[in-house]
């Protein structure tokens, strides 16, 4: 019957077909060793795709790898974690700094001084400072004195008018403003004034009131007045100054040279508003970019900032495809309004142009970026042909395809690591991550008030243990809020014991005692509250489930809870609406932690969500925060790492260990002094980044023999 | 019939407008808010969420946001909040990707599906009824994902070929039937993977239909009257029990729009499916309301499909 | 022997006794289902699971349980079925009940036959009531919508439902004086809407103020297909996302989402086969008997039509249980450390190479307890439709 026969031979006929087809597939054989053009490729894999590939604009992961190649910024860190040039050939970091004459104060063996007669005091003092002191070393950073005569200008403010009920509305200013002298230094001081008052007395700033210079146009109560004085008319400012020297010769993928004006373009399009960029805060403390010549850029910030430096690490733009001339040919081309036009909605996201050692080829959603190699990169052009990025999203799946062969690195898990470690073909290496997981309580919040109580909660809880059967080894303790691989951290801080007993002593002192059923309790009520962590986080998951039963050892009952992502922060952790947070930190190399521990970043949707508030510390964070100089910033580091790991406002869980596995083909490629090719094995530089020397890896039909030294 | 399916068209056009509306409510009701806006960033200051938020419009009353999104998702200008790609041109692409899986897949349950269901239906009680029942179960009954990890490892394993994603990766040839097929070979796995599902899910409601037919009378006459049973069961029962079938044909249509998660997520096939979920993980209300509003249009055509299709099928029936 | 009447009974009555001798209807379907071995097995099996379940709520709860479900023992993670604890390292406190790990180890060390035991009930509840609800909620939508299609809706009754679903929202939000005055209202409209519908009354008579209610606006198969259509439009991941986000995490709201949100396929199932029985004779014979309309849907019609809608039941408990596996995944679902069968089982998906019991042994229940309904619907089926029965 033929409709029998269609039902059975419909499907049959279809599962011929599909099937027939693995005869035309190309085996991983023939793609991998069958195939000698694979050698010359680097393919990765990424569990994410990139969003928009501009350094300015982009804030996840797969985005910045891809732009790490494609870009290159001003400097960078070296393998000891130092900073090293790129686009810039050197730099100088010196400071303007500037004070206005206080006529009414009296400089001890001069009386009431002018403007002149301040600087020739000065510059007379200079000429025989008082040796070895502070204020000596002061005068010697001291290289230029000048006079900034007084003059008249005029402000205006946005602000809440008085007695408007809070309306807001423009309040001009008129500044009398009078001289100010200016100091060029040849290195950043933060302590220049106070060591100034020594010579022009302890009042000499701190009696210089701005009020009686300022007018404002509508009637404004002293308080207020006197601050907008204090910030229109700082009694002292600090101004450090970097003055880069940048490399002639770096061209652009386009061939286009790379000159100081495309510095300048990419520091305006951040600061842009139109193009949001979310590196804005990076860089706000900037007060102007000036090209002092094709190859020299000279960066001026407000007030001390250390981490300024770190920030030009940033990938510098072409100011030839992104300039206002260029958006609007774009959005005229493109049908859209020109004015609205900004560098977000531009194109180029999609096919960025560089001057890093991999330029663009060609991105497929969803599926790969493709790259391949500058030939004129100005440090020669790297071993490898092309670097892919593949997309696969599953981890189980990158696996295979690591083991095939067609995929060159992926995420390894913890529990893989031991497994790839033992086998032949591949070579591993690992690293601190920078950053870590803890578990934060909410200060605001009885019973976390009590630090006895946050210090016996984190002796309940045997991280070494978790470490070792949770993350598999691949962690290591970690006891203050310092990246672990920097000296900003004290290795001399002993983490705390994991100890029950001693735990529920410390309780008892706190006045919490079991009751008949085991649990601890106070007055009647029951030691209780709620742990919370976000959802989609195994190891968090895992840390919640054992936390949860090693408090219940000592008798706290506590619930838990997993939440999506979105509504974990913005519900809960934003709004300060939690008892105790599983949650992690990633952090960069510059030990500057204003946003996490500074009390005054405790209200809502602010960093400080634990309501740390610790007077010595802030202090310390500041004071960190304006020190250019490398060991006096370590010593205040140490000092607040100490003060943090006696408070436990956290408690600080692990910090994970990176792995990476390769194929033991990989090597770095080199030429030594004779010129002959030497080959090298990779080793992690400090930085977490085993990739540091990536433009000389160069994967090879079998494992070399390494020469002896190197 | 004319006025039926005048009436039924201007229902439709009454309910998507409502549809619109309440989804729209849903997304802005929701908590979370998208991850632009994303204060775990600590670069991120509180001018700069609201700047993102003025251009987002979300600072306007929720009725405006309506309008200023519906008429640009009707011009056709709606754009991704991630990175700023026109979203219809996103959701095509996806599409297209998603398509032959979606149309090897739903081949695939069709064709499988009617030929197990009849024949347990016919042979009840039998051993073939009894393994495909079993199995039928067994599919539905153990996660997708366990299936796929084991499909994946089996075929890597044995024949050393690849099978993740639309193309293998790097492949040489240009050859327009080597690349066509190569396709295919991709297209096979995640195709049989989401076909599992629906056969087991199908050739049951098939088996159900069948017995419910034999059941009836005129089969049995049929029978006593000495037809021979393949008349009997492929002329006279079977197609009395494709009416469901036919209205459910119509249903296919939203599948267009649709796709597993899962199965896009293990293969890394860049479907629709992994690209809503996304978009809802990040809130990125444009993507997710228009392709809510095509997936609502979809449904409400596929809707109205199959009631045409159960009018023309059934003479029983007066609407 | 057919009764004769020597007092005057109903049609109804009449119509159901069966023209055997001293059978009720219950007897004689339990007479075939004893008969039927197969489904007898799956009531049993599925009694059994019941009674599990139960007992395991008991074992597992409670500050110091028979079988201890949140224990972390991490050195013993990752163990299989039926190995032997390691004595040296554990703890007396911590060693498993009968000695040895029944069901293995999960990644934390937890034992999961003991979570296994905890999750049977929490699973079993929500596949049940969450089909129970799709299927109950689809039935009385699909058969109003099927029988009653051409029947008008009013103004009245569309303002009724607004009212009342107004005053249902305002209870959930918490503004309780509102919601009552509301709900209130919206019941008293829907009464006399249904009263003048059922009377048939007048209009001419009524005073103009009132008259408003009556004016038609739809059908009601056109109000119920379109709630529906609207309905399908949403897909449900995307609905119990939200749902769950904006309520509070419980398992009865899980259970309840599930359920209002997948009703909408037996629903046109049953509706499209009332289509095609409404026409038949057995209804028109009951019709003209005078049997109320009430009871024509759900005593002679929907028997016939529950094929598919079966169907749908035993696969849709196997999706609710793991659609609650794909939320727990998500972070939705029982808060942790509560286990259920879903949340073993997504545990268990990096594990699937070093620990597959920990996806078969989940799966493994889920697919007795599927198969045990799956025989005994079938049964059930046999017995609501005789024309269905084995020819013997």
């Amino acid at each position: 019957m033929t409709v029998r026969r269609i039902l059975i031979l419909a499907p049959t006929l279809l599962a011929l077909f599909l099937l027939q087809s693995y005869f035309w597939v190309p085996t991983y054989e023939e793609q991998t060793r069958g195939n000698p053009a694979r050698l010359k490729e680097y393919i990765s894999a990424s569990i994410g795709d990139a969003s928009i590939l501009n350094p300015i604009l982009s804030a996840d992961s797969a985005s910045s790898q891809i732009e790490s190649f494609v870009f290159e910024g001003l400097i960078d860190r070296d393998k000891d974690l130092r900073f090293r040039g790129r686009i810039a050939r050197s730099w100088d970091i010196t400071e303007e700094a500037y004070f206005y004459v206080n006529e009414g104060a009296s400089i001890p063996g001069l009386g009431k001084a002018d403007a002149h007669e301040v600087i020739r005091f000065l510059k007379g003092v200079k000429g025989s400072p008082p040796p070895g002191s502070a204020l000596g070393k002061a005068l010697e950073d001291i290289r230029e004195v000048s006079l900034i005569p007084p003059r008249e200008y005029q402000v205006t403010r946005e602000d809440k008018l008085p007695g408007k009920q809070g309306k807001a509305g423009k309040i001009r200013f008129q500044v009398h403003a009078p001289a100010r002298i200016r100091l060029v230094l040849r290195n950043v001081n933060q302590d220049l004034f106070q060591d100034l008052e020594r010579l022009l007395g302890p009042d000499y700033f701190t009696g210089f009131n701005g009020l009686k210079y300022l007018d404002a146009d509508l009637r404004l109560d002293n308080r207020v007045m006197e601050t907008y004085a204090r910030r229109i008319l700082p009694a002292t400012e600090h101004n450090p100054v970097i003055l880069f020297h940048l490399r002639p010769g770096i061209k652009f993928h386009d061939g286009t040279l790379l000159t100081a004006k495309d510095v300048k373009f990419t520091y305006d399009a951040i600061m842009d508003p139109k193009n949001l960029s979310p590196r804005i805060s990076d860089y706000e403390p900037v007060k102007s970019v000036e090209i002092i010549d094709p190859l020299t850029v000279k960066v001026t910030y407000k007030r001390l900032y250390s981490p300024a430096l770190t920030t030009w690490a940033i990938g510098i733009l072409p100011e030839h495809l992104l300039n206002r001339d260029a958006l609007r040919a774009e959005a005229l081309r493109r049908g859209e309004d020109p004015k609205k036009f900004s560098v977000r909605m531009s194109s180029f996201n999609r096919h960025p142009v560089g001057s890093g050692p991999f330029r663009f080829e060609e991105w497929k959603s969803d599926q790969f970026i493709s790259l391949r190699r500058f030939e004129d990169y100005w440090e020669g052009p790297p071993n490898y042909d092309h670097y892919y990025l593949r997309i696969i999203p599953d981890n189980l799946t990158q696996e295979m395809e690591f083991y095939a062969g067609t995929v060159d690195d992926y995420a390894v898990q913890p529990h893989q690591v031991k497994r790839l470690e033992s086998d032949p073909r591949y070579q591993s290496f690992s690293g601190t991550s920078f950053g870590y997981t803890y578990i934060g309580y909410n200060m605001r919040r009885k019973p976390f008030d009590d630090p006895r109580v946050r210090r016996a909660l984190g002796m309940a809880i045997d991280v070494d243990k978790i470490i070792r059967y949770v993350l598999y080894g691949q962690g290591e303790r970690i006891t203050g809020p310092f990246a672990k691989q920097t000296d900003y951290y004290d290795a001399a801080i002993k983490p705390l014991p994991y100890d029950p007993e001693g735990a529920l002593k410390l309780l008892a002192e706190a006045g919490w005692r079991r009751n008949r059923d085991g649990w601890l309790e106070r007055q009647g009520k029951r030691l209780q509250f709620t742990l919370i962590t976000n959802s989609g986080n195994d190891l968090r998951k895992a840390i919640l489930a054992i936390a949860q039963a090693a408090w219940k050892q000592i008798g706290i009952d506590v619930r838990t809870d997993l939440l999506e992502w979105s509504v974990f922060i913005q519900e809960r952790v934003n709004k300060a609406d939690f008892d105790a947070v599983i949650l992690g930190w990633q952090m960069g190399i510059e030990p500057d932690l204003y946003q996490i521990w500074h009390s005054s970043q405790t209200h809502p949707y602010q960093l400080n969500f634990v309501g740390f508030k610790d007077k010595q510390a802030d202090d310390l964070i500041i004071k960190i925060r304006q020190e250019y100089d490398h060991d006096a910033q370590v010593a205040y580091c140490h000092r607040l790492h100490e003060i943090i790991a006696r408070e436990q406002p956290y408690t600080f869980l692990y910090v994970g260990k990176w792995t990476a596995i390769l194929d033991k083909r990989i090597v770095i490629r080199d030429v030594d002094k004779k010129g002959n090719v030497v080959y090298r094995k990779i080793t992690p530089t400090k930085t977490g980044s085993y990739t540091f020397y990536f433009n000389k890896w160069i994967k090879l039909p079998e494992v070399p023999t390494f020469a002896q030294d190197g | 019939m004319l006025s039926f399916i005048g009436r039924s068209f201007i229902q439709k056009l009454v309910t998507l407008f409502f549809v619109s509306i309440v989804s729209f409510l849903i997304i802005h009701l929701a908590p979370g808010k998208p991850s632009q806006i994303d204060p775990m960033n600590p670069k991120f200051t509180p001018e700069i969420l609201e700047r993102f938020q003025k251009e987002f419009h979300l600072d306007k009353p929720l009725y405006i946001q309506y309008v200023l999104f519906y008429k640009d998702l009707l011009t056709g200008k709606t754009v991704s909040w991630k990175d700023n790609q026109s979203v219809l041109k996103k959701m095509w692409d996806r599409f297209l990707n998603s398509l032959p899986l979606f149309v090897v897949g739903t081949l695939l349950t069709w064709t499988l599906s009617f030929p197990l269901g009849i024949r347990s239906a016919i042979f009840r009680g039998g051993a073939f009824d009894r393994t495909v029942t079993f199995f039928s179960y067994l599919l539905i009954s153990i996660p997708g994902f366990f299936f796929a990890y084991m499909l994946i490892i089996f075929v890597v394993t044995r024949f050393h070929v690849p099978v993740i994603g639309m193309e293998t990766f790097g492949l040489a040839t240009t050859a327009w039937t080597s690349v066509a097929m190569d396709r295919v070979w991709h297209l096979l796995l995640p195709s049989i993977l989401g076909a599992t599902g629906g056969i087991a899910v199908l050739s049951r409601y098939v088996k159900s239909q069948m017995l419910e037919v034999e059941g009836q009378d005129y089969v049995r006459t049929a029978v006593a009257k000495g037809l021979p049973p393949e008349k009997v069961h492929y002329k006279h029962a079977l197609r009395n029990a494709l009416l469901p079938f036919a209205t459910m044909f119509g249903l296919i249509l939203p599948g267009l729009i649709g796709g597993s998660v899962i199965i896009e997520s293990i293969f890394s096939w860049p479907g629709m499916g992994r690209m809503a979920y996304e978009a809802i993980l990040a809130r990125d209300y444009p993507i997710i309301l228009t392709v809510n509003f095509i997936s609502a249009v979809l449904v409400l055509a596929g809707t109205f499909l199959s009631d045409i299709l159960y009018l023309l099928a059934d003479p029983r029936i007066r609407l | 022997m057919i009764k004769t009447a020597d007092t005057p009974r109903t049609w109804n009555e009449t119509l159901d006794t069966p023209s055997s001798p001293g059978r009720s209807r219950l007897e004689e379907s339990w007479r075939l289902f004893r008969t039927n071995r197969l489904a007898l097995i799956g009531l049993g099996i599925f009694l059994i699971f019941f009674c599990v379940a139960l007992l395991g709520v008991f074992l597992t709860s409670g500050s110091n349980p028979v079988f201890d479900p949140a224990l972390v023992r991490l050195e013993e993670k990752l163990r299989p079925p039926l190995s032997r604890p390691n004595l040296d390292a554990l703890t007396p406190g911590k060693v498993p009940t009968l000695g040895v790990y029944l069901f293995g180890t999960d990644d934390l060390g937890r034992d999961i036959f003991s979570r296994m035991l905890q999750g049977a009930w929490v699973s079993l509840t929500v596949g049940f009531v969450a089909v129970g609800l799709s299927v109950l909620i689809g039935i009385a939508m699909g058969g109003l919508a099927g029988y009653f299609g051409q029947a008008r809706v009013t103004f009245g009754h569309l303002l009724a439902c607004l009212l009342l679903g107004m005053g249902s929202t305002w209870l959930v939000a918490g503004n309780k004086w509102l919601a009552i005055v509301l709900l209130l209202t919206g019941g008293a409209l829907l009464y006399i809407s249904l009263q003048d519908t059922r009377s048939g009354r007048n209009p001419a008579k009524e005073n103009l103020w009132l008259s408003w209610r009556r004016l038609p606006i739809m059908t009601v198969e056109t109000l119920i297909m379109r709630v529906v259509d609207i309905m399908l439009c949403f897909p449900s991941f995307f609905l119990i996302l939200t749902v769950v986000a904006i309520l509070p995490a419980s398992m009865y709201n899980i259970m309840i989402v599930i359920g209002l949100t997948s009703w909408m396929g037996a629903a046109r199932f049953v509706r499209a086969e009332f289509l095609s029985l409404r026409e038949q004779d057995f209804v028109t014979a009951a019709r003209a008997l005078g049997v109320g309309k009430l009871r024509i849907i759900f005593r002679h019609m929907m028997p016939n039509a529950l094929g598919p809608v079966l169907v749908s039941a035993t696969i849709g408990i196997a999706s609710a249980i793991l659609t609650e596996a794909g939320l727990s995944f998500l972070g939705f679902g029982v808060p942790p450390p509560h286990a259920t069968w879903g949340n073993i089982l997504s545990d268990g998906k990096n594990f699937i190479f070093d620990a597959p019991w920990l996806t078969f042994i989940p799966g493994f229940a889920i697919l007795i307890v599927v198969l045990s309904f799956n025989l005994f619907g079938e049964g059930l089926r046999d017995i609501l439709n005789p024309k269905l029965r084995k020819r013997s």
